[in-house]
């Protein structure tokens, strides 16, 4: 079975957020309607967004790490927010395992939130309904679009080109190769939810500080230095 | 978890309805073995009215925090693998089949069909009650829920609710069952606090997940979150974290357990051991237990910690546990040269 699903290189992604910002956009404006602001230019702005974008940082100084991770829906193939579903409004297709919410039946009960271990729902208080990523459901089978613009907008907006798209199970698909050769993980793999998104993980960077360093004469680098390494 | 109100009401009339049918039936289901349990007429009926009334308004509550209420019907489509579906579909059935019991009441029909629908209603009324419990506890990613107890404590609580009212009612119409339903309302407080105190006590042994399992990163590598992509809450951190909850909770918790189980425990002990039953004390008892059991609702959703904080650095910490398969942490050695 197809299983359609997004590829982030965590070793790429320099945490711009413009594949949060395409998607809002082309979300907004696409046939899955508006994502609602609420006092956007107020003290409190919110919002219904389907990708958001963390940082964290891995490590204990000065052997850290920092890295982003966009999150979207990860279209999990046991995706535990279907069954929960009292009327059906969530539901995944056979043909390519994206999982959509049918905002006709959905009653708003934020069930299926609950559901979600990877906290990728969000509930529009305008519309009173559940959204969330549809993978750019629309833009993909779009037959008016020329077939290199037929991936979701958050891959083709990427600056850095940490994104790919396609069939996990296809051998011949970019994203199937990027997860094989590059050793692509899923989040929380312990939850068994089988998420069909797969990251990339970051290469280890070391980084050695020479004796020579030692002697900078800047000297809050000293300083710094001094505390860490030496217990000063 | 941010505790939904309409759910806490629910909580309390789906209670006190389907508790106080339990006992009024259980006591006419007792005649069939030739027991002289039957009730008056006119304690059934004020029994069944109050049940209905709470059932509409519970349900009436309930659809608050839906977003299309009158889509609502659709949740029969999802009976099958939905708890939600299946408590709605139970709730609605228990009241149609109670209307037709206290309608058979009214018009003196006590054969076989009154004992049918007061079956049907009584199971009914049960499946709803489970079916609510299941969907708490069957939420594998809020693990604080995630137990029997929350079933077995839910299921308690209703005969808790139910027990305490049948007794205000007793008083009034069959004084001697008093000391039964004064006994009966003792036990399920008391089983109620060891389910409660059950339910905190696993609290302080629930194995919880690790941000680096969270992010599937290395278990010794401590991780900071430096940034969630947002300047103010949104939808995720407002509905799974309820920071004001949080601080209130240490305050709250023992005011629920104090409401809820000790000072109704005082009461009906005292009614028991000195034999002195006075109408004011069945009243405050059944007064504090509500009060204190929404309270103790407030308490089990604030409690909850959905896994989904993790990403947000809003999961209770723990460090680095070992676990099966996981490294132990150990302290990261910095190295240069």
């Amino acid at each position: 079975m197809p299983q359609y699903a997004l590829v982030i290189d965590l070793n790429t992604c320099v945490g711009c957020h413009a594949c949060a910002t395409n998607c809002k956009e082309w979300n907004t404006q696409a046939s899955f309607g508006p994502l609602s602001d609420f006092d956007p230019y107020g003290r409190n702005p919110k919002g219904v967004w389907y990708n958001r974008i963390m940082t964290y940082e891995m490590g204990e100084f000065p052997d850290t790490q920092v890295f982003h991770l966009p999150k979207s829906c990860l279209h999990c193939q046991d995706a535990p927010c279907v069954p929960v579903c009292p009327t059906g409004a969530s539901y995944k297709r056979e043909q390519d395992g994206i999982v959509l919410v049918n905002y006709d039946d959905c009653i708003g009960c934020k069930l299926c939130s609950w559901a979600c271990p990877y906290g990728c729902r969000e509930f529009d208080e305008a519309d009173k309904v559940m959204k969330k990523c549809t993978l750019c459901i629309d833009r993909i089978y779009d037959e008016s679009l020329p077939p290199e613009h037929r991936k979701p907008a958050c891959v083709l907006t990427c600056p850095a080109k940490a994104r790919f798209f396609g069939d996990i199970e296809d051998p011949n698909s970019e994203a199937y190769r990027m997860i094989k050769e590059r050793n692509g993980f899923v989040l929380f793999p312990d939850m068994g939810t089988n998420p069909a998104n797969h990251y990339l993980p970051r290469t280890e960077t070391k980084v050695h500080v020479d004796e020579h360093l030692l002697e900078a004469e800047n000297p809050l680098f000293l300083e710094v230095v001094r505390r860490h390494y030496k217990g000063g | 978890m941010h505790p939904p109100l309409s759910l806490i009401w629910f909580f309390l009339t789906a209670g006190i309805s389907i508790g106080l049918f339990n006992f009024t039936y259980f006591m006419e289901f007792l005649t069939l073995f030739g027991k002289d349990t039957a009730l008056p007429k006119h304690m059934v009926l004020i029994s069944n009215v109050i049940s209905l009334v709470l059932i509409g308004l519970g349900a009436i509550g309930a659809s608050f925090h839906l977003g299309h209420k009158l889509r609502a019907w659709k949740a029969i489509k999802r009976f099958h693998t939905s708890w939600l579906s299946r408590e709605a579909v139970f709730s609605g059935a228990y009241g149609f089949t109670l209307l037709i019991f206290a309608l058979l009441r009214f018009f003196d029909h006590t054969g076989f069909w009154y004992h049918f629908f007061g079956i049907i209603t009584f199971i009914l009324g049960w499946l709803s009650a489970f079916s609510t419990a299941m969907i708490y506890a069957s939420n594998r990613f809020v693990l604080e829920w995630n137990t029997s107890i929350s079933v077995l404590y839910y299921l308690n609580m209703y005969l808790m609710l139910g027990s305490s009212a049948f007794l205000a009612l007793t008083y009034f119409y069959r004084k001697e069952f008093v000391g039964t339903y004064i006994f009966l309302t003792f036990l399920f407080l008391a089983l109620g606090l060891a389910f409660r105190l059950a339910f905190n006590i696993r609290q302080f042994y629930i194995k919880r997940p690790t941000i680096n399992e969270a992010l599937n990163l290395p278990h010794n590598r401590p991780i900071r979150v430096l940034d969630t992509g947002t300047t103010t809450d949104n939808y995720c951190t407002e509905e799974f974290y309820y920071k004001k909850g949080k601080e209130l909770l240490p305050s709250i918790l023992p005011l629920a357990y104090i409401l809820t189980f000790i000072v109704p425990l005082f009461f009906v002990l005292y009614m028991w051991i000195t034999g002195r039953v006075d109408y004011n004390f069945i009243k405050f008892t059944f007064l504090f237990i509500v009060v204190g059991s929404a309270l103790e609702r407030w308490c089990f959703f604030v409690e909850g910690n959905h896994v989904q904080n993790l990403f947000y650095g809003l999961y209770p910490e723990e460090g680095y546990t070992l676990r099966k398969g996981y490294m132990e942490r150990k302290k990261t050695k910095i190295s240069y040269r």
